[in-house]
């Protein structure tokens, strides 16, 4: 516990994690924008139907998209969030290699899995921490937004809860690969950018790669898309339960998967390693 | 801690890098309650050793242990060990006075510790200031400061006077003494030699990661006898060589017109020079420093490897 409580005071001591949190609030402020303007085009499309053939099952279907963008909007920020939750929780493994205080932290507690256990346990209150923050500030503008959009606040469904938590659960699950890849990438700045790029990349690069191969290989080749841990977190939150799509707790599974190994080598490796 | 219990025993440490053996079979003894200069040219694996001893570098072979105990098996290790590794270990965009708040945390003392080390090296000033903006000395007495905060019985240092400047250098060696006046057993590493003269009660040499000569002080210089010599000077260069040459002394000339005379004790040169009334305007008994035996002792072994 007093190792946690050091890891989070090594946190809140530097600069880092406001810098960060900046970043992740005005990535935040223009993620909400663009579903607005997203969820405009697509409310803007759906009153013409409605006026067109205004019977029960298209009205129930509208219904039903209102619950879809109103989720989409309630976790606005996820995208950009947990990269950033992620470097953080790289850094806080980096930052002992880069400022050289490893030598300080393993002479202060030579139980190496402790301090790994404390690191992962501070980065999972960390991704919290900017889970609460963003979820809040959703809480407050998306209401706005959806009676902008002639929808209700759409708090009444449980969906939107589910879609809430579900994105808290991937800031956790992020924080704890974060920490894993730090250990990996023992670099600070090799780290970082190998995270982002790779995050970022990886989202829109293997898009486009599954989307070009799929009719070439087969369908089946489309459900490994689950496998890219960005896309699997998109899917574990956002998922709508489409037909061709895996159930969300594919992406929670794969999510989870990925987490446990990144923090499981982790320890390990840095078990073993010399700090010279 | 009784007494005694806080011994450093290095018994057969052996660390491999690829085919490099930097840490060769090394066995040696630090007695508690006494300051033990660690010494060996650059590449003789003083680093590696003191990291081995302290848990953070794994030995190929061989173990190291405090009062029997390894490091990393020590309750609260940092009240018992305090180690001062390289001067620039804290982040550079913390605070120094945060920097052993994060160390008191993380070791369960209180943050008042933190103030009280900071005292005791002179830094209270410059608590809130960021690390980056610390001057070499100002990192090196935050290291200090960091390795007192558990009011430790052993302090490991590695090349603490390194890249000070010599007001620093005395600083750091009035620290050192005080500490061990206090009765806390000190092991200190240095490639620099003229230091630990005054410093140390016993020495460590090491060549090439393999153990050389261990000893107290005096004995380890007492040992290269041979090498003492006597300075003279006099107007009557001719008759005090004879009489000298005599006693089977070998007289060389210096360039300053001074005579180093060596195989005879000041004693005996100034006996001899009155037996012949020779005056004599200058006469120094020069030891054998350790610089000069520490080079005897690792020369051909030291290269750079
Ligand atoms: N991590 C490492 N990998 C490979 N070689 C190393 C490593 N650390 C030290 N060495 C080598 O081991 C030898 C001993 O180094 P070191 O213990 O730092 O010596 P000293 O501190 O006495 O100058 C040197 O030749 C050095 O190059
Ligand atoms: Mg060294």
């Amino acid at each position: 516990m007093k190792l946690v409580k050091a890891e989070l005071f090594k946190i809140r001591s530097t600069s880092t994690w406001w810098v960060l949190g900046l970043i992740t609030l005005a990535l935040w402020a223009a993620t909400l924008l663009t579903n607005w303007a997203g969820s405009s085009i697509n409310a803007g499309v759906d009153p013409a139907d409605q006026g067109l053939s205004p019977d029960q099952a298209e009205q129930i279907r509208v219904a039903n998209e209102a619950v879809n963008v109103a989720s989409n909007l309630y976790t606005s920020g996820q995208f950009f969030g947990v990269l950033m939750v992620m470097l953080l929780a790289a850094i806080v493994v980096t930052n002992e290699f880069f400022h050289q205080t490893a030598t300080t932290t393993f002479l202060v507690t030579p139980r190496r899995t402790s301090v790994v256990l404390a690191k992962l346990i501070a980065s999972t209150l960390l991704g919290i921490g900017f889970w609460l923050v963003t979820s809040l500030l959703n809480l407050i503008f998306v209401p706005l937004i959806l009676n902008a959009l002639d929808v209700g606040p759409q708090l009444g469904e449980p969906a939107i809860w589910r879609a809430i938590g579900l994105n808290g659960l991937a800031y956790v699950l992020w924080a704890v690969l974060g920490v894993g890849a730090g250990v990996l990438i023992r670099s600070q700045v090799g780290a970082t950018i190998a995270l982002s790029t790779g995050y970022v990349l990886g989202y829109f690069g293997a898009s486009i790669l599954f989307f070009l191969l799929t009719p070439r290989i087969g369908e089946w080749f489309s459900k490994l898309q689950v496998l890219v841990p960005p896309l699997a977190s998109q899917l574990m939150v956002a998922g709508t339960e489409l037909p061709g799509n895996p159930p969300r707790w594919v992406g929670a599974a794969v999510l989870i998967g990925y987490a446990a190994v990144a923090g499981g080598l982790g320890t390990w490796l840095m078990r073993r390693r010399d700090i010279a | 801690m009784t007494a005694g219990s806080e011994e450093i025993v290095v018994s057969h440490l052996t660390k491999h890098y690829k085919t490099l053996r930097a840490v060769d079979d090394l066995s040696f003894t630090v007695h508690s309650g006494r300051v033990t200069g660690f010494l060996g040219p650059n590449g003789a694996g003083k680093t590696t050793t003191l990291r081995m001893l302290l848990g953070l570098v794994a030995p190929t072979a061989g173990s190291a242990t405090f009062g029997g105990v390894r490091y990393a098996d020590l309750e609260q290790p940092i009240r018992h060990v305090g180690a001062v590794l390289e001067a620039s270990s804290a982040h550079k965009g913390r605070t120094g006075l945060n920097h052993l708040r994060m160390i008191c945390t993380a070791a369960g003392l209180p943050w008042e510790a933190a103030d009280e080390a900071l005292a005791r090296v002179g830094l209270t000033p410059a608590a809130k200031r960021k690390f980056k903006g610390y001057s070499l000395g100002m990192k090196q007495r935050l290291g200090i400061a960091a390795a007192l905060l558990g009011d430790p019985r052993v302090l490991i240092l590695d090349e603490p006077a390194n890249g000070l400047d010599p007001e620093g250098i005395r600083w750091m060696r009035d620290l050192l003494k005080t500490l061990a006046a206090e009765g806390r057993t000190v092991l200190v590493s240095s490639h620099l030699l003229g230091e630990m003269q005054q410093l140390a009660d016993d020495v460590v040499i090491i060549a090439a990661g393999r153990l050389i000569r261990q000893g107290p002080v005096d004995e380890v210089l007492g040992s290269m006898a041979g090498t003492a010599h006597v300075r003279v000077r006099t107007p009557q260069v001719a008759e005090l060589t004879a009489a000298l040459s005599e006693h089977r002394a070998t007289v060389t000339p210096l360039p300053d017109g001074a005579l180093l005379v060596t195989g005879l004790d000041p004693a005996a040169v100034g006996h001899a020079a009155f037996a012949n009334s020779v005056e004599l305007h200058e006469l120094t008994g020069e030891r054998a420093d350790l610089e000069q035996v520490f080079l005897q002792l690792t020369a051909g072994k030291a290269g750079i490897r």
